[in-house]
């Protein structure tokens, strides 16, 4: 038995030169590793900016002349439209939501002549009942419900899109016909609205840059590095180190117990 | 003999699937179809468990080291591909966008670490369970003790989970309550378990290996085609859906003219919604240092689970350890390749507000039925995902019963036990831990994904450190071995004692900032690192380790 100095190591001051060549693959394999899958992600976040959507820039340049009753008709529409975008992500916590709706809502129904007013306020209520009929429906009775609330919502689409601009068929027309509700702070004033600009702002800015912009293989870059090339590089690492360890043990003439 | 008992359960299995077909029904309580293919497939595990199952201890902690690299490496990726992998690893993406990754990179980028660091050493020391490497290494019967009850308790955490999942499955098939479904699954794992140990569930791995791929693959080339994307890779093709996410799809949504639609004939449209891609979307209520110590969290725990570690002891030779992990590692990359495709389409195919947000956990099985899919094929994706948490339960219901049976009592409470009655212990320790975790996975304390991540950070802080100093720094000695594993689970016990607070809707001091920074799903980013410190310090402060196994390590472990 040797000294008990002799039998010392570690990872970093291996007993002999065989430990050295592997301490030296080890520690590269890590280094990569380390750098695609972590220095990757701190570069997205040096190089990222608080990037708005569209319907945000929408969204603020109407909001005061919402707020004072200035908005022209086309100002109306850009509003209501930017709504419904933020309506249609289904990120949207349940009480942000319930904000935008009675936001939709409000602004709709401002802006409805008196009787189309009073029609859509029938409609929606007559909607609100057959939901209710839905929970408890089975089989035939279920069908008929769900068959009647789309007819329901066609009729009502069809009304709203000369004040809505959404065209019948369209996604925003469902999420806007499914926004409206009949219990909703009538006015903008109300607190309630307080927190819209900083919902607008939370869903429609994003962390975007170079990297998450350019398209590769049909994806955002950055999407596919984390979700397809990471994995290939972990099982190449893996392939490479077994060969590169093999060949070393070949080539010394180590056999291994 | 054994080819004609496994025609014989392909053929029924065959017969089974054909009666199915004309059975299925996708809406409803119960779905006669996936019922049927869910009953087939545990039936088929549980004959080959018997067929296969263990005679000796030898047979049921390390199934007698009989298994190939290939084998081993399909092994290693059943054992892996829990529900967490296909359930949850989706619901993840689909609730928190590109945060979710975290996961996929987290639980692949592991598989370095362990080859890297740990497979062909944990083979050539040559003992049985993670306990007996600690308490050997460590020349301490404590830390051998506490070893092993914390194999436990991770094999645990990482069970509730998994039962989880089951139940889901099981509720969703078979059209009953969640409880009753926890319940009747757990049993049927017990079952399996119980009656064919590691060899059994070795054999079971692969051919479950073979149903999960199969189960999981399919459904994403039919949505890929069906909606218009490249399905011949889908896991290529559904990155222009990532992108169109992204951009926005118009309704009505055309190829070659006709209207693309949803199972329930909404159109395949979505508003703008780059927060599904971008990192770390503030409305996603997500953040970068989260990302960061998930990924972390879960690459260190990786190489820190005994029931991983305990595969590398199954293998024949050395080389076959590590070349396991590269087969196991392209076997899971097949699935966790294409498991962000679930949450791409899911999340197109729910964005009609008629069909809103869906339940994350359920994410993968909802965007097949949404997608339109055979109602057969979904089916099969549900019993896949039972399977997968089906192999990875039986693993940890083995690494627990080792480690209460062969770590505890044989080594600690009866060292003269016949090899009779460790086996009798064995398995009372699965029945005793089958029923506590099918207690608390009935109380549905978090998302798949995340309560599995439990288990990882409490091997990264525990574990991990002690495999790692035990291996590659001769100096690290019992006592440094000890305060280390003392602070790594002090960090444990903190992060877990908040969490069960704030659960139960108390408040500790600081509950906020230990909730961010030391998060139960996470607190390993400092926990693994803060247990290998200590370690190192109080190891170069106190006496040295004995020489016999500083020689035993440079002369077996690193010659």
């Amino acid at each position: 038995m040797g000294t008990p100095d002799s039998y010392n190591f570690s990872l970093f001051s291996p007993r002999n030169l065989h430990g050295k060549k592997n301490r030296n693959v080890i520690l590269s394999m890590l280094l990569i590793w380390a750098v695609a899958v972590f220095g990757f992600q701190l570069l997205l976040r040096i190089i990222e900016k608080p990037t708005p959507e569209k319907a945000l820039t929408l969204f603020e340049s109407t909001w005061p002349a919402m707020r004072s009753g200035d908005l022209t008709d086309a100002g109306y529409k850009t509003f209501l439209n930017a709504l419904v975008l933020v309506k249609g992500k289904n990120s949207v916590k349940p009480e942000d939501q319930q904000v935008i709706s009675n936001a939709i809502s409000c602004v709709t129904y401002n802006n409805l002549p008196e009787h189309i007013h009073a029609l859509v306020t029938a409609g929606i209520a007559e909607m609100e009942s057959l939901k209710a009929k839905l929970v408890t429906a089975k089989d035939q009775e279920y069908l008929d419900v769900k068959t009647s609330i789309v007819e329901k919502k066609k009729t009502l689409i069809d009304i709203c899109e000369p004040y809505s601009g959404f065209i019948p068929g369209s996604l925003e027309s469902e999420i806007f016909i499914g926004s409206l509700n009949n219990n909703y702070p009538a006015s903008f004033d109300d607190n309630t609205y307080a927190r819209l600009p900083a919902i607008m702002k939370l869903y429609l800015t994003h962390n975007q840059s170079v990297l998450t912009d350019t398209i590769f293989l049909g994806f955002p870059f950055h999407y596919f590095y984390t979700a397809v090339f990471l994995l290939i590089l972990f099982i190449m690492l893996c392939i490479v180190y077994n060969l590169l360890i093999e060949w070393r043990l070949e080539k010394e003439g180590v056999v291994e117990s | 003999m054994k080819k004609i008992y496994i025609s014989a359960i392909l053929s029924f299995v065959g017969l089974l699937s054909l009666k199915a077909e004309s059975l299925t029904q996708l809406e409803g309580s119960f779905k006669t179809g996936p019922a049927i293919i869910l009953i087939a497939i545990l039936l088929t595990f549980v004959l080959v468990g018997i067929f296969f199952r263990a005679k000796d201890p030898a047979d049921y902690y390390a199934a007698g080291r009989k298994i190939s690299k290939v084998g081993s490496g399909m092994a290693i990726a059943s054992n892996w591909m829990s529900a967490a992998s296909v359930l949850g690893m989706a619901g993840m993406m689909y609730g928190f966008g590109y945060n979710g990754l975290a996961y996929v990179v987290g639980w692949t980028g592991g598989y370095v670490l362990l080859l890297i660091l740990m497979a062909a050493q944990i083979r050539k020391y040559g003992k049985y369970t993670a306990p007996d490497f600690i308490g050997d290494r460590y020349y301490s019967r404590d830390l051998r003790i506490v070893s092993a009850i914390f194999t436990i308790l991770i094999s645990f955490a990482y069970c509730v989970g998994q039962f989880g999942g089951i139940g889901l499955m099981f509720k969703w098939i078979l059209g009953m309550d969640y409880t009753w479904a926890v319940i009747i699954g757990s049993s049927v794992v017990l079952l399996y378990t119980l009656i064919s140990g590691m060899i059994g569930a070795t054999k079971n791995m692969q051919i479950q290996y073979v149903i999960i791929v199969i189960s999981f693959l399919i459904p994403t080339f039919i949505m890929a085609f069906k909606f218009d994307y490249f399905w011949l890779i889908p896991q290529i093709g559904y990155g222009e859906a990532v992108a169109d996410i992204v951009r926005g799809i118009p309704a009505p949504n055309l190829a070659d003219g006709a209207a693309l639609l949803n199972a329930y004939g909404h159109d395949f449209a979505i508003v703008p919604s780059p927060e599904f891609a971008m990192p770390w979307d503030p409305s996603t209520g997500t953040t970068f240092f989260q990302w960061m110590a998930i990924c972390f969290s879960l690459m260190v725990g990786t190489a820190g689970l005994p029931h991983v570690i305990q595969r590398f002891y199954v293998v024949p030779k050395v080389s076959d350890a590590r070349w396991s992990v590269v087969w196991g590692l392209f076997f899971i990359s097949l699935v966790y390749w294409t498991a962000p495709a679930y949450s791409t389409f899911g999340k197109l195919l729910s964005s009609n507000p008629e069909v809103g947000v869906l339940a994350k956990d359920a994410i993968v099985v909802y965007t097949a039925q949404l997608g339109g899919v055979n109602s057969l094929v979904v089916g099969l994706l549900a019993a896949g995902a039972v399977s997968a948490a089906f192999s990875t339960v039986s693993g940890l219901l083995v690494a627990g019963a080792s480690a209460f049976s062969h770590d505890l009592y044989v080594r600690v409470i009866n060292p003269d036990s016949t090899p009779k009655s460790q086996l009798k212990v064995a398995r009372i320790g699965t029945i005793i831990m089958a029923l506590a975790v099918t207690a608390v996975a009935i109380m549905k304390l978090g998302l798949i994904a995340q309560l599995v991540s439990v288990a990882f950070s409490m091997a990264a802080c525990t574990i991990f450190p002690l495999f790692l100093l035990g291996i590659w720094w001769s100096g690290s000695n019992r006592t440094g071995a000890k305060a280390g594993l003392f602070a790594g689970i002090l960090v444990t016990t903190i992060s877990l004692t908040y969490f069960i607070v704030g659960l139960s809707g108390g408040s500790l001091p600081g509950q906020t900032f230990i909730a961010y920074w030391l998060n139960v799903w996470y607190f390993a980013w400092i926990g693994a690192p803060l247990a290998i410190i200590v370690n190192i310090v109080v190891s170069r402060f106190s006496a040295p380790t004995p020489v016999e196994i500083k020689k035993f390590l440079a002369e077996h472990v690193h010659n």
